[in-house]
């Protein structure tokens, strides 16, 4: 055994097939990300609500798709609604009768209901006192939200979308439990063939790390966006942030 | 709806115990390691040392940026030739299994987040508690046993609250390297029985009782370390995290 357990040989055959497991993978990562962004929006108003009929629903929605693994929210889409005949002769069988509508499914919720929860603190950080000088200037509540509370929100939640966001990443890698060949079956199934143990899961772990690296400097430069009215703060907010770790990361 | 028979669901029933305990066990055994590895990584690489603070932020940026999937299975396919590297002939010749695997990379990957954490702690404390404990004398292991870890445990509880729970919900993938746990054995019942639905849904209502049961505890151990920091027992935490 040589001192790198890497084979390069093998580590360049296998590029092109991780290249197409890594599309697989940024698709999965993307389409959830959007839907369960567009979901959230709504499940995290009638989180906030004051109505009970409202709040408790969405309460629930929350604590399920939060609190159970995501493999369980995959299989259960998967093997699960299948189970039910009116879905099966249903128009949407469209979507859950294949893995890839299955896997969006299951990611998008539970993506949802982690972005009502990120979403929730945000909204809840805003100061009072500006919303309600803003509703004291008779600024409509729908302009309220969308130019005062909603950009603060987003300043105030945005480190906390970064760690959903890369969490929600490495999360993608249990797709292939669907048949779907996303970077980590890809990986797997290179392995099978090789029994080389170290190559290629090293080649896809260095895709992994890449693309949440790439996803980190994205949320730093537009965190540097979001802040550029204000250099000195951002800079103080930085250094307080600072003895939180290299980058301040958490789990969601 | 369904066509299960009470003795069918019992056999089950007791099947899906067992792996429960298997998961349980897995889930202990991973946060203990990540916990003890984690605090003396954190402390070991709180040196000024630039060559300690290098190595620390390339561990911390690997198994940060990669999945946990991925470790397990590296562990799980190349861990018999990694301890060969290192131990010799000895070394290859054990088998890794899917718990040892499992515990494995849950323990390292989580260790760099409990690092992270017991990091942060100990740069929030006071610079005077480090002085004081100088100034009195105390040897550096009764300084870090009997005056600075229990603070930083203090500090980190929320932080660690959110690994643990984060962690039970990754505890999942180790079923995919072959382990007979909580969730294989609801794969396995859900084919047999035709029944998906009733045990995936038990399973997750499962992880979800558990989460809530750990939650509820730690919200009680965090106002009990707290109790000489604030003046109000009654208290609610301002973190709501599940």
């Amino acid at each position: 055994m040589n001192a790198l357990p890497i084979d390069p040989a093998l580590a360049w055959e296998s590029l092109p097939a991780l290249f197409q497991g890594l599309q697989v993978t940024v698709f999965l990562t993307v389409l959830p990300l959007l839907i369960g962004l567009a979901l959230a929006f709504p499940i995290c108003f009638a989180r906030m609500s004051a109505r009970r009929g409202l709040a408790l629903p969405a309460e629930t929605f929350v604590v399920f798709f939060r609190g159970a693994p995501l493999l369980i929210l995959l299989y259960l889409v998967y093997y699960g609604l299948g189970q039910i005949e009116a879905l099966r002769n249903g128009p949407f069988w469209i979507v859950f009768g294949s893995p890839f509508g299955c896997a969006i499914v299951a990611l998008s919720l539970n993506h949802a209901a982690y972005m009502v929860e990120v979403l929730r603190g945000s909204l809840l950080a805003v100061p009072h006192g500006i919303v309600e000088a803003s509703e004291a200037l008779g600024i409509t509540r729908r302009n309220i939200f969308l130019w005062v509370r909603m950009p603060l929100a987003i300043r105030y939640g945005l480190k906390a979308y970064q760690n959903e966001v890369v969490s929600f990443i490495k999360g993608t890698a249990i797709v292939s439990v669907v048949t779907i060949t996303d970077l980590m079956a890809v990986a797997n199934s290179i392995f099978e063939q090789t029994y080389d143990p170290f190559t290629p899961i090293l080649c896809a772990a260095a895709f992994y790390w890449a693309l949440v690296n790439v996803v980190r400097i994205g949320f730093a430069l537009w965190g540097r966006w979001l802040g550029r009215h204000n250099e000195d703060e951002a800079v103080r907010a930085a250094r307080a942030q600072a003895p939180l770790g290299i980058s301040g990361e958490v789990l969601p | 709806m369904t066509n299960l028979s009470l003795a069918d669901l019992a056999g089950y029933l007791r099947q899906l115990g067992e792996g429960a305990l298997v998961t349980l066990e897995l889930f202990l055994a991973s946060f203990a390691l990540a916990f003890g590895l984690g605090v003396l990584i954190g402390v070991a690489t709180l040196a000024r040392g630039r060559l300690i603070r290098a190595a620390w932020r390339v561990y911390a940026s690997i198994f940060m940026g990669v999945p946990s999937l991925l470790v397990i299975f590296l562990i799980f396919y190349g861990g018999s030739a990694m301890l060969g590297a290192v131990l010799g002939e000895f070394g290859a010749r054990i088998d890794i299994s899917p718990f040892g695997a499992g515990v494995a990379a849950l323990g390292i990957v989580y260790s760099a987040y409990v690092a992270e954490l017991v990091r942060g702690a100990i740069e929030n404390l006071p610079k005077g508690q480090f002085e004081g404990a100088r100034a009195l004398a105390i040897p550096p292991l009764v300084m870090w046993g009997r005056v600075i870890l229990p603070q930083v445990m203090r500090l980190a509880l929320p932080g660690l609250v959110n690994v643990w729970s984060f962690m039970l919900k990754e505890t999942p993938l180790v079923s995919l390297a072959g382990l007979q746990d909580l969730v294989a054995s609801a794969k396995i019942a859900a084919g047999a029985t035709k029944e998906p639905f009733l045990f995936f849904v038990a399973t997750a209502l499962v992880f979800i009782a558990f989460s809530a049961a750990s939650l509820w505890l730690a919200t009680r151990l965090e106002i009990r370390l707290d109790r000489g920091q604030r003046r109000d027992p009654a208290r609610t935490p301002a973190r709501a995290e599940a």
